[in-house]
């Protein structure tokens, strides 16, 4: 326990010194939570999360104790990263589950990934300070993809107008002055409007250190806070809060829009479903894919196991699929209880090093130098 | 011995050491008439709450006065009077720290962004949509919501989204200096008690400059008067800037809507023209090199 509090101190001391070029730099603020890990040995960790994994899957039915008042009891702090990618590989097209020892092979294969980080986008090491996925707990999945519908694994095709909404956006792109500020080359992850977790809260693994759109797990943890009438969820990431009364109430008027959507929640036996929609259009930004203001969010959290919750969402948007989809991943639960102030725009030091080290390469791709940078973030 | 319980023994001193500053006076210690319960009896503090003063203004006494813009927001942007928040006519400042507070009011909108920690020495951190701090969040002109369990009460404010979780069990003293500080929260009674420490130094108490440093230690005490109201107290101290410690007080009330609930004050993109456009990093949508 007194390891984890000196991560996430670590963290702090790093975010706080640090004043580096890459967006990456403000996801560090502190790791809240750090389960008891071997963390000199790798594959010691691997093993464990994998029998965690199959310890879990072996229990059916579990029925998971209830708060004071009533409610099945989900309180806790889980770790929202994983390395099973939100979309199938071609590769595995047909293969929507691993065998056992396939999973840890690919979990290990994930993990040897995370550990190597591009020198220009980090320039520290990553593992020291525990902001590789599976030094938080993540865990090996049978799951080939987060995807479970459409059954092949994949994002259902684009509706005409979304397709349409996307060449634009790639046009606009190409003919984008290398001068463009904050609105430009910021999404809302970069600027501080809102954390990598904001809704859904699990985006599938990229591993490394790549850009906000791909580090699946730094400050991958949520509090799920329970009090009578309501579930909060608390992120760690940028302190996001989505406040989930129970009460049935209707939602507010179609005039109120939220960064992070008006959530109603129910409980459907021991699982709470909630549904989410009034969104603000916070295009581009991660965890959306690209969808717009009319989407229709539908999350379903399972606590399956002491340790471990169930989370899975539907996402429904006329305007960007042909049909919903869904997806299904597990988040294992960590320690300790609690998370640790994520103050992003205060000290986005980050925002003005991004924004400016953009133009440079954007002017040096213009002049026939080395390819414009991708623009993180997610979505269109 | 690790550092959780290093902490949760060395709040303990301080509770003993402290006693938690002065007790409320009057009957609020007592079961109060009216009081909602939780399962496990505490006063039940769950809800929207709002306190009603000018405090954000300034915690002092003060009269109305015209807006820092008056030439484009008149009336919109007046400072209303108010009879201020605090016990006595003033805080008790060091005759150095009042320099200091004079110049914070002068340069309270002067907003300076660099990519370093010079940043925080001049401007409202309100102004520029940073998290307010303690007490100073709870007089804001905006609602609160409060959840309560056994174990941790979370308080989140409407604005900025700002959220402050009060640890009862267990408690652990501050691992690293914030904004909103750090809660450690127990029952006297009928009164929660928050001690709270860890403050980052760079929190104002209103728009008047009024602040305090990192040594800053705030003591509430939230205290139920019946069902829709509670007595919001604080003892504030600050030995590199005041005097001796020094209260505050004004009382909170429940709102009372029926599906009153909290609406988002994500306040980020409102202040991004203040701080990106001096340095040349700031094109308001559709103009200049971000028309595309």
């Amino acid at each position: 326990m007194g390891s984890a509090i000196l991560r996430s101190v670590l963290g702090v001391m790093l975010a706080a010194m640090s004043a580096a070029s890459v967006a990456v730099v403000m996801a560090q603020a502190p790791s809240g939570a750090t389960p008891t890990l071997n963390l000199d040995n790798t594959d010691a960790a691997i093993k464990a999360a994998a029998d965690a994994a199959k310890r879990d899957a072996a229990l059916k039915n579990y029925a998971p104790p209830r708060t004071a008042w009533g409610d099945p009891d989900l309180r806790g702090v889980y770790l929202t990263a994983t390395y099973t990618p939100l979309q199938r590989p071609p590769e595995l097209a047909n293969k929507p589950l691993y065998t056992e020892e396939e999973a840890v092979a690919a979990f290990k294969k994930a993990v040897e990934a995370d550990a190597e980080v591009d020198p220009r986008t980090v320039h520290y090491d990553w593992k020291e300070y525990s902001m590789d996925a599976w030094q938080g707990g993540a865990r090996p999945s049978l799951q080939t993809s987060l995807i479970i519908d459409p059954p092949d694994g994949r994002l259902p095709p684009l509706t005409p107008e979304a397709q349409e909404r996307r060449q634009l956006a790639a046009a606009a792109a190409k003919k984008r002055s290398p001068a463009a500020g904050i609105l430009t080359f910021g999404n809302t992850y970069t600027r501080c409007i809102l954390g990598l977790g904001a809704g859904p809260l699990v985006r599938g693994g990229n591993p490394g250190a790549d850009s906000a759109a791909a580090a699946a797990g730094v400050t991958a943890e949520v509090q799920i806070f329970q009090s009578p009438g309501y579930v909060t969820l608390v992120m760690q990431s940028n302190n996001d809060v989505r406040i989930i009364p129970l009460d049935g109430r209707p939602h507010v008027s179609d005039k109120i829009r939220h960064w992070y959507g008006d959530p109603r929640g129910r409980w459907d036996g021991n699982t709470l479903v909630v549904e989410t929609t009034n969104w603000k259009d916070r295009r581009p930004s991660v965890n959306f894919q690209g969808a717009t203001d009319a989407m229709h969010l539908v999350e379903r959290f399972t606590r399956i196991a002491p340790e471990t919750m169930q989370y899975e969402y539907t996402m429904t948007d006329p305007k960007t699929w042909t049909s919903p989809w869904t997806a299904r991943g597990e988040m294992p639960r960590v320690e300790p209880n609690l998370l640790y102030e994520f103050a992003c725009h205060e000290q986005n030091y980050g925002m003005i090093n991004v924004v400016r080290g953009t133009q440079i390469r954007e002017r040096e791709a213009a002049s026939g130098g080395r390819p414009a940078p991708q623009r993180g973030g997610g979505g269109e | 011995m690790n550092i959780r319980s290093t902490g949760v023994l060395v709040a303990a001193a301080l509770v003993a050491a402290v006693g938690f500053g002065c007790r409320a006076s009057g009957p609020a210690d007592g079961p109060s008439a009216g009081v909602a319960r939780t399962e496990d009896g505490k006063p039940n503090l769950n809800g929207i709450w709002q306190s009603f003063t000018t405090a954000n203004w300034n915690i002092e006494p003060h009269s109305a006065e015209a807006g820092l813009r008056p030439e484009i927001m008149g009336a919109y942007g007046a400072q209303p009077g108010g009879q201020g928040i605090i016990e006595g006519d003033a805080i008790p400042y060091k005759p150095e720290a009042v320099a200091k507070r004079d110049e914070n009011f002068k340069n309270r909108m002067i907003t300076k962004i660099t990519n370093d920690p010079s940043r925080f020495d001049s401007g409202d951190p309100e102004l520029q949509c940073f998290r307010p701090g303690v007490p100073r969040a709870n007089y804001m002109p905006f609602p609160f919501q409060i959840f309560q369990d056994v174990n941790q009460i979370l308080i989140v404010y409407e604005y900025k989204w700002a959220m402050r979780p009060i640890h009862i069990d267990p408690q652990m003293e501050a691992p690293v200096d914030s904004w909103m500080g750090w809660s450690n929260g127990k029952w006297e009674g009928d009164t929660l008690v928050v001690d709270v420490r860890g403050f980052n130094g760079h929190t104002w108490f209103d728009r008047a400059g009024n602040y305090a440093t990192d040594a800053l230690h705030v003591v509430e005490r939230w205290t139920p008067q019946g069902p829709n109201h509670l007595q919001y107290e604080a003892t504030i101290e600050d030995p590199n800037v005041f005097t001796r410690p020094w209260k505050i007080s004004f009382p909170v009330y429940r709102r009372l809507e029926p599906t009153v609930q909290l609406v988002e004050f994500n306040c980020v993109p409102f202040v991004e023209q203040l701080m990106y456009d001096p340095l040349g990093l700031y094109f308001p949508p559709g103009t200049g090199p971000d028309r595309d």
